[in-house]
């Protein structure tokens, strides 16, 4: 079933940024994947590689950012999300497709109380009753404690992880379908943060919310997901089962796979990526991996960024070169 | 002489007073022996950046000492005086904080060597230029401001200034938990490159796995006092206190897999 329909689609999408003298600024150029209904993925890749764009896009929020998709579709249950308006669009957002964003500490708005805070999501259901009972009920999702004061709280008096709680809460507060978390653990410790990934696994089968974990960490990706997708210079370069990951065919998921300090054995020498991720705006032709790339070949330098291919479609590489490399590592 | 390059007895750090007291460490010694490296590690709040920075020089200890070299370090207001203060150098958690804005990374750099070699601007850049080259930064880079830089470009910069005084220990707190995996795996490289050259460093950290992989001896500290501490290895093969082993189950990946086995008996 989720195999022919899936949830959320996202086909080729090509995301630039439209400058009124310059040429257009692609930022994202072929992001591609699939989520199946209660399906959990993680989107791995460095910063600046468009994890957070290509979410962005499927909450309709890159044009505040100044950014658009131009090329590509997005389809979520159904819709295609490049042929509704706005007023569609606040009926798909926070309350089909969950968000919670980046900055735990900065998230939750920090005049209003908690209580104000969730109420305010909760009526986004369009069911204004029972605010109070609901908030709380939404706490104790989130495994809150001592509710009825944190209901009076302000952000400030929270802890990181109680924010980040909060900010799951109200993003669960319509039920959506989908939830995107956004590196939600980032600048918090780990056993909060073993504690966050605990809860959004709950979440996942006790609601079956499908959800979208960002991060750069591959090992917590490891711990929690079904499905990787790995993302290279605004491409999604390998896409698979997690363990299907364990056995890497793209370069890029090899180099990272292999920096990974949970693994190395202590005083082994690490395994570092080539130079940096190239800018965006200066991608070079052929595969935008070719210049960090040690199995590089000529035929990578030129024409367009390869397109995935795979022999079983659960997993699938963006590398021309990818059946050679298997017997490399 | 004492054997050991750092020792501390028995500090305890407190702030403030009455009812706003807060006690960040308990009472608590350490010692670090020349080219060893050791590891702080605990939660946010447990007391392991105030500890760092009262073995740094920055933050007198309410009580207790701090001794380098067998000489005291905190005499009066002041802290590592001549030729000890060259000695123990620190790298800060934040690089966008702990860099000036307006300074490139070779000024920045050929700043800290013209303090502490007093030779002109000259022979510091040049000496600057060979560190920054050493922390893998390209001679271009050295010349770009610290917002054009990545942030794991950032944090090699403040450790080659760091190394301008040609520091016996290096204190570096969280340096790696601003930065994304790649980059962490060459600011770790070069960490041992350093540990071969025969630095000591002090790592604070709350990511157990940075710990397990550079270090030889951890302090796990909770609360302002160390629960466990002894031989990295067997600490995470073989966890005593209930703390450790929670922290041990709580990280991603393979390492957390195997705590938690355990754990769970």
């Amino acid at each position: 079933m989720t195999n022919q329909n899936p949830l959320l689609s996202v086909k080729d999408v090509v995301i630039g940024i439209p400058h009124p003298r310059r040429e257009t600024l692609i930022i994202v150029n072929k992001a591609n994947f699939d989520i199946g209904n209660g399906e959990m993925v993680g989107i791995v890749g460095e910063s600046g590689s468009g994890k957070t764009m290509v979410c962005r896009a499927i909450i309709g929020t890159l044009e505040r950012r100044g950014a658009k998709v131009l090329g590509g579709e997005v389809f979520f249950d159904g819709i295609d999300l490049a042929k509704i308006n706005e007023a569609q669009w606040k009926k798909l957002r926070g309350k089909s497709i969950g968000y919670v964003p980046q900055s735990a500490l900065a998230g939750p708005n920090p005049v209003l109380t908690i209580e104000a805070q969730l109420a305010e999501a909760l009526r986004n259901t369009g069911d204004t009753k029972n605010l109070k009972t609901r908030s709380k009920e939404l706490l104790d999702l989130v495994k809150i404690r001592r509710v009825d004061t944190v209901m009076k709280q302000y952000p400030y008096q929270l802890s990181g992880g109680m924010r980040q709680r909060v900010m799951i809460a109200c993003a669960l507060a319509t039920q959506p379908k989908l939830l995107i978390a956004d590196e939600p653990t980032t600048g918090l410790d780990v056993t909060v943060q073993s504690q966050i990934m605990d809860l959004l696994t709950e979440i996942r089968s006790s609601m079956g919310t499908a959800i979208i974990l960002i991060s750069h960490d591959l090992a917590l990706i490891d711990d929690v997901c079904d499905k990787v997708v790995v993302m290279h210079a605004g491409a999604t370069v390998e896409v698979g089962a997690v363990k299907d990951l364990e056995k890497p065919r793209h370069p890029y998921t090899v180099a990272l796979n292999s920096s990974r300090i949970d693994i190395a054995a202590p005083g082994s020498e690490l395994v570092t990526i080539l130079g940096s991720a190239p800018s965006v705006g200066q991608w070079q032709a052929g595969c935008r991996f070719s210049l960090r790339c040690q199995f590089v070949q000529d035929d990578c330098k030129v024409g367009e960024h390869p397109a995935l291919i795979g022999t079983r479609s659960s997993h699938q590489t963006a590398c021309l070169h990818a059946d050679k490399l298997e017997g490399v590592r | 002489m004492s054997d050991f390059l750092i020792e501390a007895k028995n500090v305890s750090v407190t702030f403030g007073s009455g009812s706003t007291k807060v006690e960040a460490v308990k009472n608590v010694s350490l010692s670090l022996s020349p080219g060893e490296p050791i590891g702080i590690v605990g939660e946010s709040g447990s007391g392991k950046s105030t500890l760092a920075r009262v073995l740094a020089g920055l933050q007198p200890p309410t009580d207790g000492e701090v001794f380098f070299n067998g000489v005291s370090v905190y005499k009066g207001a002041k802290s590592y005086t001549g030729e000890a203060r060259r000695q123990v150098q620190m790298v800060f958690q934040d690089p966008y904080g702990s860099l000036n804005p307006q300074l490139t990374g070779l000024s920045a750099v050929s700043e800290a060597v013209r303090i502490h070699d007093k030779c002109d601007k000259k022979s510091s850049e040049v000496r600057a230029l060979e560190l920054l080259h050493r922390m893998g930064i390209a001679q271009l880079d050295a010349l770009k401001k610290p917002r054009q830089l990545s942030g794991g470009q950032r944090q090699r910069v403040s450790v080659a200034r760091a190394l301008s005084a040609n520091p016996t220990v290096l204190l570096a707190d969280e340096p790696t938990s601003a930065i994304d995996q790649s980059a962490q795996a060459q600011l770790l490289n070069l960490f041992r490159g350093l540990l071969n050259d025969g630095l000591a460093i002090v790592l604070v950290s709350h990511d157990l796995g940075v710990i397990r992989y550079l270090t030889k001896r951890v302090y796990v500290m909770k609360d302002g006092v160390f629960v466990e501490s002894g031989i990295t290895e067997e600490i995470f093969n073989d966890p005593r206190e209930d703390y450790t082993k929670l922290l041990l189950a709580s990280i991603p990946g393979h390492l957390g897999v195997a705590a938690r086995k355990k754990l769970n008996g």
